[in-house]
């Protein structure tokens, strides 16, 4: 893999950095099949969305790909290490899981300890921690918070704190569990611009969410999982636009996309993913969305 | 790569012990723990335990309750050894047994030894058989029977059923910590893993008390139950035979093997030190492991 000059790895296109084989999960008891016979090759420095209902097997696939959890059978490849043969402390340079809820990682006494922790876990020289954590302010506009506790500021910042410390460990590939859940709207577009500027930056980014504005925002490619099996792959204009897909997993599109897939006059072309795009639509005549799609 | 699940928690079941009344079963509990606390004897409170076992293993739970006497093994081999070496019971008068390097092993420390170490053990695997096997809200409804006062039994209920949240949630921060690249395991995790678990709780506890109260907790009347508990005759013959051998034994105890009354346990020089060794590998084995996860971290 190259690394951008800023340190993060980059050049996308340049091939799968994360390949999931075959991948079945059965949790420990024997009863519960987590996922089934699950293939998918994630490129460096794309951004791909994951969907589906509590329970159909987002969670594990993701936890597969950082080697929380190691798949029963088939394999995991993450920057060409097997997650079966690697403990998840040497992945953790690689793979960062930002967890949904941040105070489950959050306990030093610090923003600016808590930002360390991660690098100094996987042996960065102090000097470059110190580098690092400087950025990550800078990254996510953290300075008037660095020396509080994490305990002491907003649910949303702390949200923010919680991305920034996988962000000082610079791994190739970020996952996202819920990144949005329980943010309010600035928080939101935060955390929406900086997926953008990871993926800008050519890190791969992984992001588990019910929130489908989100997703289409920010994704270049979509995955659908459904009672642990992996049923459909595509853009999200094509996963949103297959009613079929949608109604069997109980998934809904964004408003605007729903909106645009019953305008009239617009059948038969591609649903529009936000507002900004079916008003351009209307207002360039010839710049329609199903024309790009 | 899941944690080994070690809480006293309800395992689900359809066997004899998870049909049995929950009030029965507190019956049998409070007997033994009576008769526990009356003997010095070992040998019947080591039957008992291992009746308890046996109880555990024709219930389908046997793997839980190994798993759970696991972990509480370094605390009764504790009694043991430190018996052993330095008994409380005779000071100045001890015989000693045998020597062991500079370490003195004294008849009467290993015999009360393995009265405590019975004594805990056999309480133990009772109240644990009893209540991997017993659901919780089954409890609640036996003890608000028993007319224990209901914000008693609520407190009681409540800690048993936040056990297994709090396990969840122990998981969650460790895998949490780990992937931030967290290397050390058992001690060396403790204050990261500490902050958020607890910091949780007492959020989760703060959350509970007034969603509690906006829902009227402490109000007065009589409460129902959604959960019904049944103590039909055979669950009564059960509990009354319960309570006359928590009863007799009791007596037997207080009378016949009290601590004045058993006599010391003589056990050949080979046996002492092998049981000797046993507890202390079992005790210093996990101060070891612990130490050695402390400076690895």
């Amino acid at each position: 893999m190259t690394e951008t000059q800023n340190g993060l790895p980059g050049s996308p296109g340049a091939g799968p950095i994360l390949s999931v084989r075959n991948a079945r999960y059965v949790y420990p008891r024997g009863d519960v099949v987590a996922l089934e016979e699950i293939s998918v090759d994630v490129p460096v420095g794309q951004s791909l969305g994951i969907v589906g209902q509590n329970g159909s097997g987002k969670t594990t696939l993701t936890k597969l790909m950082n080697g929380l959890l190691r798949p029963t059978s088939g394999s995991v490849i993450v920057d060409d290490l097997d997650t079966a043969r690697h403990p998840v402390q040497v992945l953790a340079a690689h793979v960062g899981y930002v967890f949904q809820n941040p105070n489950h990682q959050l306990f030093a006494p610090t923003v600016a300890d808590e930002l360390a922790f991660g690098p100094r876990n996987i042996g960065v020289p102090e000097a470059e921690i110190a580098e690092r954590v400087a950025e990550a302010t800078e990254f996510f506009r953290l300075g008037d918070i660095l020396t509080l506790h994490p305990y002491r500021i907003s649910f949303p910042l702390r949200k923010l704190v919680g991305i920034a410390s996988i962000f000082t460990m610079r791994p190739k590939v970020f996952i996202l569990d819920e990144p949005t859940t329980g943010q309010d709207h600035r928080t939101t577009n935060t955390i929406n611009r900086l997926i953008h500027e990871l993926v800008d930056r050519g890190s791969t980014v992984i992001c588990v969410a019910h929130d489908m504005p989100l997703l289409a925002d920010v994704s270049e490619r979509l995955i659908v999982m459904w009672n642990a099996r992996l049923i459909a792959d595509g853009t999200p204009r094509e996963v949103f636009a297959d009613r079929a897909v949608m109604e069997r997993t109980h998934l809904a599109p964004p408003q605007i996309t729903q909106f645009s897939m019953q305008l009239p006059g617009r059948e038969g072309r591609a649903p529009a993913l936000s507002l900004d795009e079916l008003v351009a639509e209307y207002r360039t005549p010839g710049r329609l969305a199903g024309k790009e799609a | 790569m899941q944690g080994m699940n070690v809480s006293v928690t309800h395992v689900r079941g359809t066997s004899w012990l998870h049909r049995m009344s929950p009030i029965a079963k507190l019956s049998w509990l409070l007997a033994i723990m009576a008769f526990a606390f009356a003997s010095y004897n070992p040998w019947p409170l080591f039957a008992i335990a291992l009746a308890g076992i046996g109880m555990a293993a024709t219930a389908g739970i046997l793997k839980p309750i190994l798993r759970i006497l696991l972990v509480f093994a370094p605390v009764t081999a504790s009694m043991i050894v430190i018996q052993a070496i330095a008994p409380a019971i005779c000071q100045n008068t001890c015989t000693p047994a045998t020597t062991l390097g500079p370490l003195t092993l004294y008849q009467e420390g290993i015999s009360h030894g393995l009265s405590l170490s019975a004594r805990v053990l056999s309480m133990e695997i009772i109240a644990i058989v009893a209540l991997v096997t017993t659901n919780p809200s089954d409890l609640f409804s036996a003890f608000a029977r028993l007319r224990v006062p209901y914000i008693l039994n609520f407190m009681v209920s409540m800690t048993l059923q936040l056990i297994p949240v709090l396990t969840r949630e122990v998981q969650i921060v460790l895998s949490a910590q780990r992937s931030r690249g967290m290397k050390s395991t058992g001690f060396g995790s403790v204050i990261p893993s500490f902050v958020p678990v607890f910091a949780g709780a007492f959020e989760r506890v703060q959350q509970l008390s007034i969603s509690l109260e906006s829902r009227a907790f402490g109000s007065t009347g009589k409460k129902t139950s959604y959960r019904q508990i049944e103590f039909g005759t055979l669950d009564r013959i059960i509990a009354v035979a319960g309570l006359v051998v928590g009863l007799v034994g009791t007596v037997v105890g207080l009378v016949f093997w009290s601590a004045g009354q058993t006599p010391v346990i003589i056990l050949p020089v080979w046996l002492t030190v092998t049981v000797f060794l046993i507890a202390a590998v079992m005790f210093v084995g996990v101060v070891i492991a612990a130490l050695v996860a402390i400076a690895r971290s």
